[in-house]
C-alpha cells in the first residue's frame, strides 16, 4: 500500500506546470474566448507530449497510464487551457484508426468527440475528425450548428452525425481527466478566493479574517482535499483494468465535480460584486467549471452508475 | 502507487478476521456507560489484550506487534466490519499513549502503557473545564509545589468515562502568573486519589457518559508530571501533526458504517434517500483514501501538519449524515432503541468534542490555507 505519486509522474504534472504557465496566463484563456483558439496551450502541450501520452511508443506516442497522466491533467484544470484537450488526448486515441495515431499524438490533428448521449461537441469548429460514442467523421463537410456556451472559450457545437456506442474505456479515462481538471480548476479558484480574502479590506479590516468566510474556505479546502483521493484512485483502477474501475470513474467524477462547484460558489461569494464582472479573470474558471460539470457524464449519470454497482 | 497488501499484510488480515469472527460477542455489549457494561467492555479489552491485537501498532515490551500504520488501518477495518463493541480505552490508547510514547521517562512508559493495553487501567481525559471548552488554553485549574510533589486544585468536566475510569491524564496551571497556553503542565494521576471527586453527568441517552472531576488539593507525586514542566500545550498538542492525527477515527468504523447503509438502501424505495447512501459510501471511500495517502506521507517521514482537522470535520459530520439517513430509512423503526439510535446519539457529540468543527475550521482556515487570525 503506498498512496502516492512516482518521480515521474510528478515531473510531467511539473513540466505541464511550467510550459502553462508561460503559454496560458489567463489573457491566453481570454483571447480564447475572442476566438484565438485553441492557442499557445495547445501548442504547449503538444511540445511536451501530452497528445500522444495515451499512445503506443509504436505509434509516436509515449504510452503512459491515466495514472500517470492524472497530476498533469489537474494542471490543465488550473490553468483552464482551452481547446478539446481531453477529447483529443484521452478520447481519441481508443476510436481513431491506427494510422491516424501519429498525427493525433502530435498534437496536429485536432478531434472533438462527444459520449453517444450527449449532443454537443466541444470545440468542434477547430476539429478535423468529428466523433460522437465510437463513431467517427472527418469534420469537412459536416455542417456544424453553434450553440451559446456558459464557457465562451469552450464553444458548443451540434452536427449531422449518427453515434454508435461509446467505447466504454475511452469514456471513463475522458471522465477521469475531466474529473482531474475540475480538482485542478477547484484548487485554482481556492488559491484566488484565499488570496483576495487575504488582500480585501472592509470596517477596516481583511475581510478573510472574518469567520463566515474562513469556514465557507474550510469546506472548500475539505471537499477539494477528499475528491482528489477519490480521482487518484480511479486513475489507478483505469491503469490496472480493475473491475470497478467504472464505479471507481463515477465516484471520482462526482466528487470533483461537487468540490469545484463549491469552489466556485464560494470564490464568487468572496469576491462579491468585482467577481459577478467579465473583467476580472475569475470567471474564466468559474466558468470552465459550469462547463465541465456535465462532460463526459454529468452529475446524475454518474450518480446512476454508482447506484447500479452499490444497490 | 500500489493499493494492493503485501502477504504478510493479507495473513494478518486473515487472521483479524479469524480472530474476531471467533470472539465477537453475538449480542452487543451493554453500554459501556454503564458499571455493568464498562467492566463487560474491560473484559474483552482484556481478551483482545490476550490475542495481541488491542493496541498493535504499539512495541512488543507494552503487548503490542510492532506494527506498521497500514497493518493498523486493516486491523481496524476488519474490526469495525466485524461489529466489535467499541474500545472503553480509546482515551489511553489513542489520545494518551503517542503522548507518552513521545514524552514520557523509560519509568513512566514502563508503569503505564502495558496496563494500559490490557486495560488494566482505563483512562479518562480531563481537559475541558467549566469556562473553558473551545477556549482552552482559558483553563484555570493549578498545581502548585508541595515537596517532591505537586497539589491540585480546581475543576474538569466532560470527561468521557471519567465515572468508572481508574486514570486520568490533564492540564493544570503550574504557574499561577501565566496565561494562556503557557505555564501549564500535563499530569497523570489516579482517579482513586485522596481529594478527587468525580460526579457523574448524564448524557442525551441519559446514562453516565462523561462527568465532572473535582480537585481538592489532591496530591500527585512528582513521577506524574508528563514531559517538561511548564510545557503541557505543547506536550499535548505535538502528536497530533503525527500518528495521533490519524488514528483519532479511523476509516474502519465509517467504510463498515457505510456497508450498513447500502444494506438498509437496498430494500428503501426512496430514490433520495439511496441517492444519499451512495453517497455517502463514496466519502467514506474518500476518507479511507485520503487515510492511506496520509499515511504514506506519514511512513515517508512527512509531517501531516493540520491535516488532522480536515480529517476530524471531515469524519464525524459523515458519521452524523450517514446515521441521520439511516434513522429516516428505518422510518418509523427509526427512534427505537438499537444499533442505529446508539450510533445516532453517538454521532451527534462527533462535531463536538476533540475541538469542535468550528474550531476545526478556524485551524483549517489559518493553518491551511494562511487566512489571517
Amino acid at each position: 500500500m503506498k498512496f502516492s505519486f512516482t518521480e515521474d509522474q510528478r515531473l510531467l504534472a511539473e513540466t505541464v506546470r511550467e510550459v502553462l504557465e508561460k503559454a496560458c496566463p489567463p489573457e491566453a484563456v481570454r483571447a480564447a474566448t475572442r476566438d484565438e483558439r485553441p492557442g499557445p496551450a495547445w501548442r504547449a502541450l503538444a511540445e511536451v507530449g501530452l497528445f500522444g501520452a495515451h499512445i503506443a511508443e509504436e505509434h509516436g506516442g509515449l504510452g503512459l497510464t491515466p495514472l500517470d497522466t492524472v497530476l498533469a491533467y489537474e494542471q490543465t484544470g488550473w490553468f483552464a487551457a482551452p481547446g478539446p484537450i481531453v477529447e483529443t488526448a484521452v478520447a481519441a486515441p481508443r476510436v481513431v484508426a491506427v494510422g491516424q495515431l501519429p498525427e493525433l499524438a502530435t498534437g496536429s490533428l485536432i478531434v472533438s468527440a462527444r459520449p453517444a448521449a450527449d449532443p454537443y461537441l466541444p470545440d468542434a469548429d477547430l476539429a478535423t475528425l468529428l466523433v460522437a460514442g465510437s463513431a467517427l467523421a472527418p469534420a469537412d463537410g459536416i455542417a456544424l450548428t453553434p450553440h451559446g456556451s456558459v464557457d465562451a472559450a469552450r464553444r458548443l457545437f451540434t452536427a449531422e452525425l449518427d453515434a454508435a456506442p461509446d467505447d466504454p474505456v475511452a469514456f471513463d479515462q475522458a471522465a477521469l481527466a475531466t474529473a482531474a481538471q475540475l480538482v485542478g480548476l477547484g484548487r485554482r479558484l481556492r488559491e484566488q478566493a484565499v488570496g483576495y480574502a487575504g488582500q480585501r479590506r472592509q470596517f477596516g479590516k481583511v475581510i478573510g479574517s472574518f469567520q463566515a468566510l474562513k469556514h465557507q474556505l474550510a469546506d472548500v479546502a475539505i471537499a477539494l482535499e477528499f475528491a482528489a483521493p477519490l480521482v487518484y484512485r480511479a486513475a489507478y483502477s483505469l491503469a490496472h483494468e480493475a473491475p470497478a474501475a467504472s464505479r471507481d470513474v463515477s465516484a471520482a467524477k462526482n466528487a470533483a465535480s461537487g468540490a469545484a462547484h463549491r469552489a466556485a460558489r464560494t470564490a464568487l461569494q468572496v469576491h462579491g460584486a468585482i467577481g459577478y464582472t467579465d473583467e476580472l479573470d475569475l470567471q474564466l474558471w468559474l466558468n470552465r467549471v459550469w462547463a465541465l460539470r456535465s462532460a463526459w457524464g454529468d452529475d446524475g449519470f454518474h450518480r446512476a452508475r454508482l447506484r447500479d454497482a452499490l444497490l | 502507487m500500489d493499493l494492493t497488501f503485501t502477504p504478510e499484510q493479507d495473513a494478518f488480515r486473515a487472521e483479524v478476521r479469524a480472530w474476531l469472527a471467533d470472539n465477537v460477542p453475538a449480542e452487543p455489549l451493554p453500554s459501556m456507560d454503564t458499571e455493568e457494561g464498562f467492566e463487560l467492555h474491560r473484559q474483552w479489552e482484556r481478551r483482545l489484550a490476550e490475542a495481541r491485537l488491542s493496541v498493535v501498532s504499539w512495541p512488543q515490551e507494552y503487548g503490542g506487534r510492532a506494527a506498521g500504520l497500514i497493518d493498523w488501518l486493516i486491523f481496524e477495518e476488519e474490526y469495525w466490519a466485524s461489529g466489535a463493541p467499541g474500545r472503553v480505552s480509546q482515551n489511553g490508547i489513542f489520545l494518551l499513549a503517542p503522548t507518552l510514547m513521545a514524552y514520557g521517562t523509560e519509568e513512566q512508559k514502563a508503569r503505564h502503557l502495558a496496563r494500559m493495553a490490557r486495560a488494566d487501567d482505563v483512562w479518562a481525559q480531563a481537559w475541558s473545564e467549566p469556562e473553558s471548552g473551545s477556549d482552552l488554553a482559558s483553563l484555570r485549574a493549578t498545581a502548585r509545589p508541595d515537596g517532591d510533589g505537586w497539589r491540585l486544585n480546581g475543576q474538569k468536566t466532560w470527561s468521557s468515562r471519567a465515572v468508572y475510569a481508574d486514570w486520568c491524564f490533564g492540564l493544570f496551571r503550574t504557574d499561577p502568573e501565566s496565561e494562556r497556553h503557557r505555564g501549564l503542565t500535563y499530569f497523570m494521576l489516579p482517579l482513586e486519589s485522596e481529594g478527587v471527586t468525580v460526579r457523574p453527568i448524564a448524557q442525551l441517552d441519559g446514562e453516565a457518559g462523561f462527568a465532572e472531576i473535582f480537585f481538592d488539593d489532591v496530591y500527585v507525586p512528582g513521577d506524574g508530571v508528563l514531559g517538561e514542566l511548564g510545557q503541557g500545550w505543547k506536550v499535548a498538542m505535538a502528536t497530533t501533526s503525527s500518528e495521533r492525527g490519524l488514528t483519532l477515527r479511523s476509516p474502519g468504523r465509517f467504510v463498515a458504517t457505510a456497508g450498513r447503509l447500502l444494506e438498509l438502501a437496498k430494500e428503501s424505495g426512496d430514490q433520495t434517500l439511496r441517492d444519499a447512501a451512495v453517497q455517502a459510501w463514496s466519502d467514506a471511500e474518500a476518507y479511507r483514501l485520503y487515510t492511506f495517502q496520509a499515511a504514506t506521507r506519514l511512513e515517508d517521514g512527512i509531517e501531516l501538519g493540520a491535516d488532522s482537522s480536515l480529517m476530524k470535520v471531515f469524519w464525524s459530520e459523515l458519521d452524523l449524515r450517514m446515521h441521520e439517513l439511516a434513522l429516516e430509512l428505518l422510518g418509523p423503526r427509526g427512534p427505537v432503541a438499537g444499533r442505529w439510535l446508539d450510533g445516532f446519539l453517538f454521532a451527534l457529540a462527533g462535531p463536538i468534542y476533540a475541538g469542535t468543527n468550528e474550531i476545526q475550521r478556524n485551524i483549517i482556515a489559518e493553518r491551511v490555507l494562511g487566512l489571517p487570525r
